[in-house]
């Protein structure tokens, strides 16, 4: 790059090239020189300035881009760390409900209750046929009659709610009525019924868990 | 134009440019080597020293539903509470009012104690006993199989000395309801009886495993968490319908307790699919609660227990002779109460009587084992073999259930005399409940029997659905046979003398009983003990469910007149849980003497 310029690339005119190829004294004239590498210097200089501004800017979003980013995850982790412990005692009290209730879909159970309420199994079923009205099978009453005793011999057992208190019948589980004590009237002397399970106010009772 | 002075700048960027190269190789051979080559034992070391955890990711064991989808058998969580025995002292904690308190061992043990059932003192021992035998001791068992709302209340307690360990376990919400059945697991999970032993491959679920690491407030660092998932069981639904089941698990206790036998059982199968929708026994087993039954009642008697049947037996007779031997329900024998055959064979029946001329009907009506034993003369005992077999006899059930047993029927070359004419009213011989189930289906079924099967299907965790694979069905005897075997089924159950006891008002019904004698160890009978069985199908005229009742050594009523009232019931609930309408046609009634 020491080289000495050539007269092409310092953009001189034909005229001046062949003055250029003149003996040395003419060449040492200075003026014409700087006047025409001025301008290009001057257009280099500025792009260089703009490039500068924008790596250090470019250089400081990344950076700030970046702890951003890394402040939102861990926001986003302590976050999920929140909700999943919020998940977690949400499932826990998801199965103690769920342990509550453990039972009291079987049949044993609904059969039980079923006969507190007097109700029986009966015998030969009848259909009425709605298209002609005609009555399919015998069409006898049922008097009283079940055809197995649900609740006074109860068979089938089911440790889940063997001793739930039934719901049409407080004073008895699936496993038959409980002994009740005869002295519990006496309990009741200050206005209530021993045997009465509180009323609802707001909802079913929920169990505390944390 | 090679200068000194233009080479040297050259030289130094070659040199700079070669450092930096060098460099850069420097760190991307270490990169390999951190990342690629040891990095198996990086991240070992890591999980070592930084705060790692690691949870297991427990899979649900699939859960068992019945024929309409009500589950069976579920999956639950309980906990195992531990003590770390050397850390048991006085802790410090802020009460409300943010004073400090002190709660020494003695107040937390009877805390503890109160919310695991046990007293104060038990609590203390097992710590006790845990430095008795080890100063050092860093574990004890307290106590297994807590629920969740207990272990939650421990948990609340905030002891730092008190540690959990959950685990998955069954729930069984219908209790004893098909408890013979759907079997039980053991408290570490594995399988033991029943369905849940023999689908296991359906049921059973992998555990997964998630691995990461901690900040020091317990936060997990994100992107440090490797998660392999648990793979779920699959749901398996079965053919049995939960709300017959109940009934006539309740029906047969019942009946049981009646007619004070030691054991009963009722099964119900489809005709047209082989399906069982129940077998109801008792006693039998509450899985929830299995140590509350003897070993010997928490299995499947229906599936376990052989018996000699009787003369169920004889309505297979009958369709063998009428199929091969050229017989009609019409066709008659001269019988009297006591027979001696030619080959020196005798054959008695059950009550006294002058010789009748019986007709096949009659046979059945009146079960004569001496009229049976003239029909079977008819074919060859080869032929009454091959059909036995035909009809599913000492062969098993399709279903496989864990520890199922299967009748024994010799081969007719190995009967003796005596034993060509007793095989014709089942004696001799010794078949299962879903065996005869069997037989009776596909002898009223146009002659097609089924498979029996008590899988409905697998529901994988990936929602594919497998369907057991089930042998083809068997034509045992002609449509034509079978028709008339209905006929006659149905006349028993019109003219026997216990046709007052199982008639159901509007509906066509057939019947057959059966009082197999039972052995007495010493390769004797057992004098004045019998195994009772009722066995019928309805409607007679398109069957559709058959209904077998049995009782282990009734002693009340010591005949197959102990099963009547439980069939007769258990016939009309099946009627009616699946809504099959009253005939409308009349029977054919058949003559009992030609």
């Amino acid at each position: 790059m020491n080289a000495a310029p050539s007269a092409d690339i310092l953009g001189m005119t034909p005229a001046a090239a062949a003055v250029a190829a003149a003996p040395l004294p003419e060449r040492q004239s200075p003026g014409r020189r700087l006047h025409v590498v001025d301008a290009p210097a001057r257009r280099r200089r500025r792009p260089k300035l703009v490039y500068g501004i924008v790596a250090v800017v470019g250089a400081l979003a990344i950076g700030a881009a970046q702890m951003v980013l890394s402040i939102l995850m861990t926001q986003g982790s302590y976050e999920l760390s929140k909700l999943n412990e919020e998940q977690r005692a949400l499932s826990y009290q998801k199965q103690i409900l769920q342990d509550d209730i453990a039972g009291l879909s079987s049949p044993q159970f609904l059969a039980a209750n079923a006969t507190a309420l007097g109700m029986v199994i009966d015998e030969a079923p009848s259909y009425l046929r709605l298209s002609d009205g005609a009555l399919l099978g015998p069409g006898q009453v049922s008097f009283g009659r079940s055809s197995i005793d649900a609740l006074g011999r109860a068979a089938v057992p089911n440790a889940l709610v063997e001793d739930t208190p039934l719901v049409t019948d407080p004073d008895a589980t699936i496993e038959g009525p409980t002994v009740v004590e005869t002295d519990a009237g006496t309990d009741a002397g200050d206005g209530g019924v021993v045997n009465t399970p509180p009323a609802l106010t707001d909802g079913l009772p929920i169990p505390e868990t944390h | 134009m090679t200068t000194k002075a233009t080479r040297s700048p050259r030289r130094r960027t070659v040199v700079a440019l070669a450092v930096v190269l060098a460099v850069l190789a420097g760190f991307i051979v270490r990169l390999v080597d951190i990342q690629v080559v040891n990095a198996d034992d990086h991240i070992a070391d890591s999980m070592d020293r930084a705060l790692a955890g690691a949870r297991t990711l427990y899979g649900e064991r699939g859960s068992i539903v019945d024929a309409t989808g009500q589950p069976l058998a579920g999956s639950i969580m309980l906990y195992d509470a531990q003590l770390d025995p050397s850390n048991v002292r006085t802790i410090k904690r802020k009460d409300d009012d943010g004073n400090t308190v002190e709660i020494t061992w003695e107040q937390s043990s009877a805390q503890i104690a109160e919310i695991t059932g046990q007293t104060p003192e038990e609590v203390r021992k097992v710590v006790e006993d845990a430095l008795a035998e080890n100063p050092n001791s860093q574990y004890a068992r307290l106590v297994k199989g807590l629920t969740t709302q207990q272990y939650r209340k421990l948990a609340d307690l905030g002891i730092p000395f008190l540690y959990f360990d959950p685990h998955p376990a069954r729930a069984y919400p219908d209790g004893a309801v098909a408890g013979n059945l759907v079997g039980f697991v053991g408290l570490d999970g594995d399988p033991l009886a029943g369905i849940e032993l023999s689908e296991d491959d359906c049921l059973s679920a992998k555990d997964g495993r998630v691995t990461y690491q901690r900040g020091a407030d317990g936060v997990v660092i994100p992107g440090t968490e490797r998660r392999e998932d648990a793979v779920d069981g699959g749901t398996l639904q079965l053919t049995i319908n939960r709300d017959l089941q109940w009934f006539l698990q309740q029906l047969i206790a019942e009946q049981v307790q009646d007619m004070g036998a030691q054991s009963g059982s009722i099964m119900v199968a489809e005709v047209e699919t082989g399906k069982i929708r129940a077998i109801a026994e008792y006693p039998t087993v509450d899985p929830n609660d299995v140590d509350a039954s003897p070993e010997a009642d928490r299995g499947s008697r229906a599936f376990v227990n052989w018996f000699e049947p009787g003369s169920t037996f004889k309505a297979l007779t009958a369709a063998t002779v009428i199929d091969a031997g050229g017989q009609s329900p019409l066709s008659t024998v001269i019988a009297s109460s006591d027979e001696r055959f030619p080959n020196g064979a005798r054959v008695r029946d059950a009550f006294a009587h002058p010789p009748y001329e019986y007709t096949l009907t009659g046979v059945l009506i009146d079960s004569s084992n001496a009229g049976i034993s003239k029909f079977s003369e008819k074919v060859d005992p080869q032929t009454r073999y091959e059909y036995l077999k035909r009809f599913g006899i000492g062969e098993g059930s399709a279903v496989g259930f864990a520890g199922e047993q299967h009748g024994l029927l010799r081969p007719a070359s190995e009967w003796d005399r005596q034993t060509v004419y007793n095989t014709s009213y089942g004696q001799g011989v010794t078949t299962t409940l879903p065996e005869l189930v069997g037989a009776y289906a596909g002898l009223v079924n146009d002659g097609i029997r089924m498979p029996l099967s008590i899988v409905e299907a697998c529901t994988k965790a990936d929602g594919t659905v497998v369907e057991p694979e089930l042998p083809a069905p068997t034509q045992v005897v002609s449509e034509q046979t079978s028709a008339q075997m209905r006929t006659i089924l149905e006349n028993v159950a019109l003219q026997a003398n216990y046709a007052r006891q199982v008639e159901i008002p509007g509906y066509r019904i057939g019947v057959k009983t059966g009082t197999g004698e039972k052995s007495d160890g010493n390769g004797r009978y057992k004098a004045g003990s019998y195994f009772t069985t009722m066995i019928g199908f309805a409607p007679a005229d398109d069957p559709q469910f058959v209904v077998a009742v049995t009782l282990d050594e009734p002693t009340r009523i010591k005949s197959s007149g102990a099963n009547a009232p439980a069939f007769q019931k258990a016939m009309t609930q099946v009627l009616k849980t699946y809504r099959v309408m009253p005939a409308t046609e009349a029977a054919e009634v058949l003559p009992k003497f030609g």
